[in-house]
């Protein structure tokens, strides 16, 4: 598999398998949706959570973005490496900014440079029907 | 017949273990390795420092248990390690309540059960029910490259002694409130062996080039806790957010402590009818065929499960999504409308529990214990260890249940009803193929959901797991909680293997929305003073 496959399979994941140990409700805000494009600086594998820190520049000034994303286990278990994230990725996230105002938004897609849109919904726990 | 003879052998070889535990003879499993099973605890005081040391005011004195005295660390890091000690009372990351890593959660001051069986050993531990799973059964890592609090275990057995190889430590705990450190290049290597039935031997030796200058040793006893009869908690950051205020007292739920009343605007429903009959799970002649089953005869559990939760950690009760909530299919089948079956108060509480101002006080977004039975639907894996008297849960969101398997005409006790734990006191049974269990004492902090469905101190749940084919149990809890609800209610949610064995959750490690949602809830405060819990 290439390495951008590889991202985009690892993209498609992060979004489609958020586990989620608190409301997201809560924390992000419907009003203020947002659109960002920038470079990842880190990808941080934690959980329930990990997160995709980004540089993003609004009118000449760089604010470092935490979008938060799925479990590291997940991903882990796909057999997803440290370095499988490199900093320096140009992505375009659709998110939705947390309520406190702060740069962190919930992710709700992905697109990458080359225009391929990974949209998979919520960034929560998918039901399975009965 | 074959199930006749390996009952035949089972009690043998019971016999033959209980016989094994004469005064000079080591208890033994039925495969013949030293028993290691039961409630153990270090006596020593090498958790405040593993070397010599004088008294301060935060650690008293203690005679050191590494080999040859001193920790031979390279310049740098000797120079790091007074650092350490210098800044110990805000730098020991247990301060933070943060996992204690490996070996020091082995000798903290608190006492650990180990489980065994035929390839693996869980070690759980009082201290915020963490856990270790240490696989004898020679399986590899699946995820090098990785670094975790806990470290990855993997043992062998080497004649009477286990040996555990940990890797992949992360470089943020210490090895005692001193200070002692190491990089994410450490390697232990552990040995435990049986000195008699009541004393162990734990030894460790610490090889990590980048900090020592050669590899070390210690050696410490750790003696079988014959005044405990099961494992109680202690929940670091719980009793730490409880103490500051950071996780705020609910009167109508929790259990009224030592000089509290009962919240008296809140009548319990009285007198609670009884559960409803409910038609049983299915399963058939076929089924209990298929079942994988141990030498006792019953179903066997062991394994890797993940539930099919339906959206249950969003709501018991069917419900559509909403913005970035999920969609659930309704899990409750008992009232069969599939309605909780809610006091007034209580539903009105759990509608303003979804109100964004309410979202920090869900105990799971502080990553402190889901409790019963949301550790069962919660979208993280758990682990099932059998032993011929214990069923362990494990849960990938490190915590526990311990549920020893007693015969329900033997009658045994819960827990004085004072003594309250976010997991509860579990008693089980098997009711033919059905493992029925039984918990009591639970503390009535914890929500169902993260939309806030209520439960209280009152609340009393029996759990019904029967295994519908080799890849499935039927999971079903009927809750009792006259506080909240004016009758039982009882949800169902299959639980399905897994294959993959469990990682680490470091939720609290890495908690990074509980801020969030904290902002949310003090600007609401801000904005409604005459309201100033943001509760009612």
């Amino acid at each position: 598999m290439s390495t951008l496959k590889k991202i985009a399979a690892l993209v498609f994941f992060l979004v489609a398998t958020a586990f989620a140990h608190h409301s997201f409700t809560a924390e992000f805000d419907d009003k203020k949706p947002v659109k960002l494009t920038g470079k990842v600086t880190e990808m941080k594998w934690s959980n329930p959570h990990s997160w995709i820190y980004m540089d993003v520049e609004t009118n000449g000034k760089v604010v470092n973005w935490a979008l938060e994303t799925g479990a590291a286990n997940a991903l882990i278990r796909r057999g997803w490496k440290r370095d499988s994230l490199p900093a320096g990725t140009v992505l375009l996230v659709d998110g939705w900014q947390a309520r406190n105002g702060s740069p962190t938004a919930n992710v709700g897609s992905i697109t990458f440079a080359d225009g391929r849109k990974l949209f998979a919904g919520s960034s929560n726990e998918a039901a399975p029907a009965k | 017949m074959f199930v006749r003879f390996t009952k035949a052998v089972f009690v043998i070889s019971a016999a033959f273990s209980a016989f094994s535990w004469g005064q000079n003879a080591l208890p033994r499993t039925p495969q013949g390795k030293p028993n290691l099973q039961g409630i153990w605890k270090a006596q020593s005081r090498a958790a405040y420092d593993l070397q010599d040391h004088a008294s301060k005011d935060d650690m008293p004195a203690g005679k050191g248990v590494v080999e040859g005295g001193a920790i031979p660390y390279q310049p740098w890091a000797a120079a790091k390690k007074l650092e350490n000690f210098a800044n110990r009372k805000t730098a020991d990351p247990l301060g933070k309540c943060y996992f204690p890593g490996v070996p020091r959660i082995m000798y903290l001051d608190f006492p650990f059960q180990i489980f065994q069986t035929a390839d693996h050993i869980a070690m759980t531990f009082e201290w915020s029910q963490v856990y270790r799973v240490i696989y004898t059964s020679g399986k590899p890592p699946l995820h090098d490259g990785f670094a975790f609090w806990m470290g990855d275990s993997r043992g062998h057995w080497e004649g009477e002694t286990l040996v555990v190889e940990v890797k992949g430590h992360n470089d943020k705990t210490w090895f005692d409130h001193a200070g002692d450190f190491h990089s994410e290049a450490l390697k232990l290597t552990e040995r435990y062996r049986l000195l008699d039935a009541d004393t162990m031997q734990y030894q460790v030796t610490f090889d990590d080039s980048k900090v020592f200058t050669r590899p070390w040793q210690i050696t410490l006893l750790l003696s079988r806790q014959k005044n405990m009869d099961r494992l109680l908690e202690y929940q670091c950051q719980a009793e730490a957010e409880e103490a500051s205020g950071a996780f705020e007292r609910d009167d109508r739920t929790w259990y009224p402590e030592a000089g509290m009343k009962p919240n008296a605007a809140i009548l319990p429903t009285n007198p609670m009818p009884a559960p409803a009959a409910l038609a049983p799970v299915k399963t058939d002649v076929k089924t209990a065929a298929s079942l994988r089953r141990t030498a006792d005869g019953k179903p066997d559990l062991a394994g890797y499960y993940q539930s099919d939760g339906g959206g249950a950690n969003y709501g018991l009760e069917q419900h559509v999504k909403d913005f970035l909530t999920p969609p659930g299919r309704g899990v409750v089948i008992e009232p069969a409308d599939g309605s909780l079956p809610y006091q007034p108060w209580a539903r009105a509480e759990r509608i303003e529990r979804e109100l964004p101002q309410r979202g920090y006080d869900d105990p799971t977004a502080h990553c402190l214990v889901a409790g019963v039975p949301r550790s069962m639907y919660v979208p993280s894996p758990l682990q099932i260890l059998q032993t011929p008297t214990h069923i362990v849960m494990l849960f990938e969101r490190m915590s526990w249940r311990i549920i020893p398997l007693v015969n329900p005409l033997a009658n045994r006790a819960h827990l004085p009803d004072h003594v309250r734990l976010w997991q509860g006191d579990s008693i089980g049974h098997w009711e033919g193929d059905t493992l029925v269990v039984d918990t009591t004492n639970l503390n009535g902090k914890t929500w169902l959901n993260e939309v806030g469905d209520v439960l209280s101190h009152s609340e009393h749940v029996v759990e019904r797991f029967t295994p519908v084919s080799p890849q499935k149990i039927m999971y079903r809890a009927t809750v009792t909680d006259p506080i909240v609800y004016t009758r039982p209610w009882t949800i169902e949610v299959p639980l399905n293997r897994e294959a993959e064995e469990l990682l680490e959750v470091a939720c609290h490690e890495d908690n990074g929305d509980l801020q969030h949602l904290k902002d949310v809830r003090d600007e609401y405060r801000k904005q409604h003073p005459q309201n100033s819990t943001g509760k009612k």
